[in-house]
């Protein structure tokens, strides 16, 4: 017997020392002391940093229910949405035309819209203003240029130009987001056509063409049109996140620290004295700075300055109904109970409800109300009103 | 009662003139053994709370704030206010934090189409796409499945994103505070997944937002399929509708204009959406003229937060023992270190982490330093700056590190050290060390 024992015994750490050594490579090599790895089967994580493999339970310092992962596939809690249901949120619009709808509409058409829905926030021609951003500042494919302009070297410089035309790399964007974002205080309320206006006019502020063909005063859009409506930045942006390689395009991407400005080092070699560039100074706000903060910047643990507006009500009931209101003491709002009080001098019975009495009534019912605020409660308790 | 008040006046007074006498007095004096300073009447009366009652429990039904903290608040300003401040924000005061957890009214507030109040009755969460099964769930079915709480930290990636050129913000609220960290409980994706079957093609994910900007962003499965959440619970109660109600996406460590709010849909394809707020904004425009676009990390990074602008110095004197406080993050992964210099980070000392240190999520850091005269070392005014690291391998780099790549132009993912000069009066002002 004790034989048998030690056998399963040793059978049984055996198994447990397998049984880590497999969750340990399962997890990849999640080894150091946060239990993070940068890879995940094999491949570099998505975004450059670190991810925590569950081994043992646990996915970094927190434990898990190994149960759930285990019975997740058996669960589905909700139900499967109907086909009209589907189509009546299944609206968003991609470049390649998924979920665009047909219609059309003029740059005239979209001039009227715009100038009725449009021109309050977004300015004159797009122009902007208030916070609110610019729809043009021009033709789209000379400021796409400027995109290269960087005012590090020279603070007075013209910095780039980042509006719809000269910045965004695909018009589908533009389409989608008039529809379900605008107009901003009252979204959802364009029709297709008139969203088709509105983008073709936006297309002439900012100067485009189509196929050759100029967008000018009277260019009719319509969805054909549109889907050959090529931005000027298309090539502006990177990763790459178009066609089936998107996701290792990323992976590559933010696999390599200097394309984002970045930098990875050894702790132990990492600088500690004398780390800074010669050229180095101290550089203070210029002009004082933005200090227009709301509420103004204050650390002080004063009482804030609102006026308190009494509700007698309230306080009748958080102070007072559990006597005046159940027996104890005068009730309230009934006159022939206040009379033998009220009879021998209304300052005598504020003075008793201020300073309390020795029949249990606390000062001021236990509020911290001032003295003429606390005469009101008291002729309300008195009058019912 | 306004008798004792006064009396007590007169005493305040009194005690204010005896302890200015008492100082002349006592100038050589040891301070512990003496007698003779006035009493201080906040200790020898009776304070006012103490001979009244307080309030009843009945009060307050959903308890406030001390009154006397009316100033510990969510600032705005202008330069960030469009849209009648509907797409606008509303920063944090981490000056004013303790610990790692952002209570829920502080925490700061982004929208883009004003904050949305949703009926939770009327919720409906649609996932569809490259799925075998797509489904729909009430908020009550979604809450059913097991859930998850995790500690993480949300970031504007637009965090210090006005001061690429120069400081401009003399306040650790708007240089650092487009952030906030918090305990989430929601269902990690992959555990709704799992019945759903996600078919092999798919590479991305939209999440849809409710809110009249139907906000939405793309994301790649990797994340899907890692730790992204949907979550409903912010520090053990319901999501404020400024972080969603009911139903936000978290993406632990990204962007928070990822972590899509007022959730809507969940859409599966082989090809991104190219949504509004991932082209027009939250691109990061480099010198080459090329613009990092789908920048999903907000990488590592750290500021002091005591002393501040806010919370100065002036009130220290030469040889007090003081702590030196501050946070650090990263999207990245955890913190390992965070090193502190004196001199605008010509030379660095290591601080000391404390308290929880935890993935993707605000991480405390410490230095205990007695104050040297005048604010100086070897006669220059003392320049504060931290410099962390995280388990991925990172560091914060310089600012003429960052600039070299990134140039001043990208508005977003700005992670380079900060400084905060603290002059001979003991006042702290933002300034940058940079060539």
């Amino acid at each position: 017997m004790f034989k048998l024992d030690r056998k399963l015994l040793t059978i049984a750490s055996t198994a447990a020392a397998l049984a880590i050594i497999t969750a340990g490579c399962m997890g990849g090599s999640a080894s150091t002391s946060t239990g993070n790895t940068t890879e995940k089967d094999g491949k570099a994580t998505i975004d450059g940093g670190s991810t925590y493999p569950v081994v043992n339970d646990k996915t970094g310092p927190y434990d898990v229910n190994p149960q759930v992962a285990a019975d997740a596939p058996k669960i589905f809690n909700g139900r499967v949405p109907t086909a009209n249901e589907l189509a009546a949120w299944n609206k968003d619009v991609m470049p390649d035309g998924t979920g665009l709808p047909e219609g059309s509409g003029s740059v005239e058409e979209g001039e009227e819209i715009y100038e009725s829905k449009c021109v309050s926030c977004h300015g004159d021609f797009g122009s902007g203003g208030g916070g609110y951003p610019s729809l043009s500042k021009g033709n789209a494919y000379e400021l796409q240029k400027t995109l290269t302009n960087n005012r590090w070297k020279d603070p007075e410089a013209d910095g780039p130009v980042r509006v719809f035309g000269s910045y965004w790399p695909q018009v589908s964007t533009l389409w989608w987001y008039i529809r379900d974002g605008m107009p901003h205080p009252k979204s959802k309320t364009l029709t297709d056509d008139e969203v088709y206006a509105l983008v073709a006019y936006i297309l002439n502020i900012n100067e485009f063409e189509i196929n050759g063909v100029e967008v000018d005063d009277e260019y009719v859009l319509d969805r054909k049109k549109f889907l050959e409506v090529i931005m000027p930045n298309v090539n502006g942006f990177e990763p790459n996140i178009d066609g089936p390689n998107a996701l290792n395009n990323v992976r590559a991407y933010y696999a390599n620290p200097k394309n984002f400005g970045a930098i990875k080092v050894n702790p132990s070699d990492r600088c500690m004295t004398n780390c800074q560039d010669k050229s180095a100074k101290i550089v203070h706000i210029k002009n004082g700075g933005i200090k227009d903060f709301l509420p103004p910047m204050s650390d002080k643990r004063d009482l804030p300055k609102e006026k308190v507006v009494l509700d007698v009500k309230a306080v009748y009931t958080d102070n007072c109904a559990m006597c005046h209101g159940n027996g104890v003491g005068p009730a309230f709002a009934n006159p022939s109970e206040w009379t033998p009080y009220t009879s021998k001098g209304m300052d005598k019975v504020y003075a008793s409800a201020i300073h309390g009495t020795d029949g249990g009534m606390p000062p001021k019912g236990g509020s911290t109300l001032s003295d003429a605020d606390f005469k009101s409660v008291v002729d309300y308790l008195i009058s019912g009103k | 009662m306004d008798n004792k008040k006064s009396n007590q006046e007169i005493d305040r007074r009194d005690f204010f003139k005896k302890a200015a006498m008492s100082v002349t007095a006592l100038a050589g004096t040891s301070l512990i053994s003496s007698n003779a300073r006035a009493d201080d009447p906040a200790i020898m009366h009776h304070v006012p709370w103490g001979q009244v009652w307080g309030d009843p429990v009945t009060k307050n039904r959903y308890g406030l704030p001390s009154k006397y903290e009316h100033n510990v608040v969510r600032r705005n300003t202008k330069l960030l206010a469009s849209g009648n401040f509907r797409a606008s924000i509303a920063v944090t005061p981490i000056q004013e934090s303790m610990g790692i957890i952002t209570p829920n009214g502080l925490f700061f507030s982004r929208s883009h189409g004003g904050v949305a109040h949703v009926d939770p009755h009327e919720y409906r969460l649609m996932i569809h796409g490259l799925v075998e099964k797509p489904i729909v769930l009430t908020l009550e079915q979604l809450k059913k499945y097991p859930s998850v709480t995790r500690t993480h930290f949300i970031e504007c990636p637009a965090n210090g994103g006005q001061e690429w050129r120069g400081p401009q913000f003399n306040s650790v609220q708007f240089a650092k505070g487009f952030m906030s960290c918090a305990e989430w409980t929601g269902v990690y994706l992959k555990t709704i997944l799992a019945d759903l079957g996600l078919k092999p093609e798919a590479q991305w994910m939209l999440a849809e937002g409710s809110d009249n900007s139907e906000m939405g962003r793309t994301i790649p499965i990797d994340k899907v399929l890692d730790d992204a959440m949907i979550v409903w619970g912010q520090n053990g109660e319901a999501l404020r509708p400024e972080q969603g109600y009911p139903v936000r996406i978290l993406l632990p460590g990204w962007e928070g204009n990822l972590c899509v709010k007022w959730l809507k849909r969940l859409e599966f394809a082989t090809e991104p959406w190219y949504c509004k707020e991932e082209t027009s904004k939250y691109t990061a425009l480099k010198p080459t003229g090329k613009a990092i676009q789908h920048f999903y990390a907000n990488e590592v990074n750290s500021t002091v937060t005591s002393p501040s602008p806010e919370i100065d110095w002036t009130n220290v004197k030469e040889g007090d023992l003081i702590e030196i406080e501050g946070l650090a993050w990263s999207g990245m992964g955890t913190i390992t270190g965070v090193d502190l210099s004196f001199d605008g980070g010509e030379n660095y000392t290591e601080a000391k982490l404390k308290g929880l240190v935890l993935p993707k999520s605000w991480t405390r850091w410490s230095y205990i330093y007695k104050i040297p005269k005048n604010f100086q070392i070897n006669g220059k005014q003392l320049l504060l700056t931290s410099r962390a690291m995280d388990d991925a391998g990172y560091i914060q780099p310089t600012i003429d590190q960052e600039v070299s790549v990134m140039g001043v132009e990208s508005v977003y993912h700005r992670n380079a050290v900060e400084t905060w000069e603290v002059n001979a009066k003991g006042e702290v002002n933002h300034v940058q060390i940079r060539s």
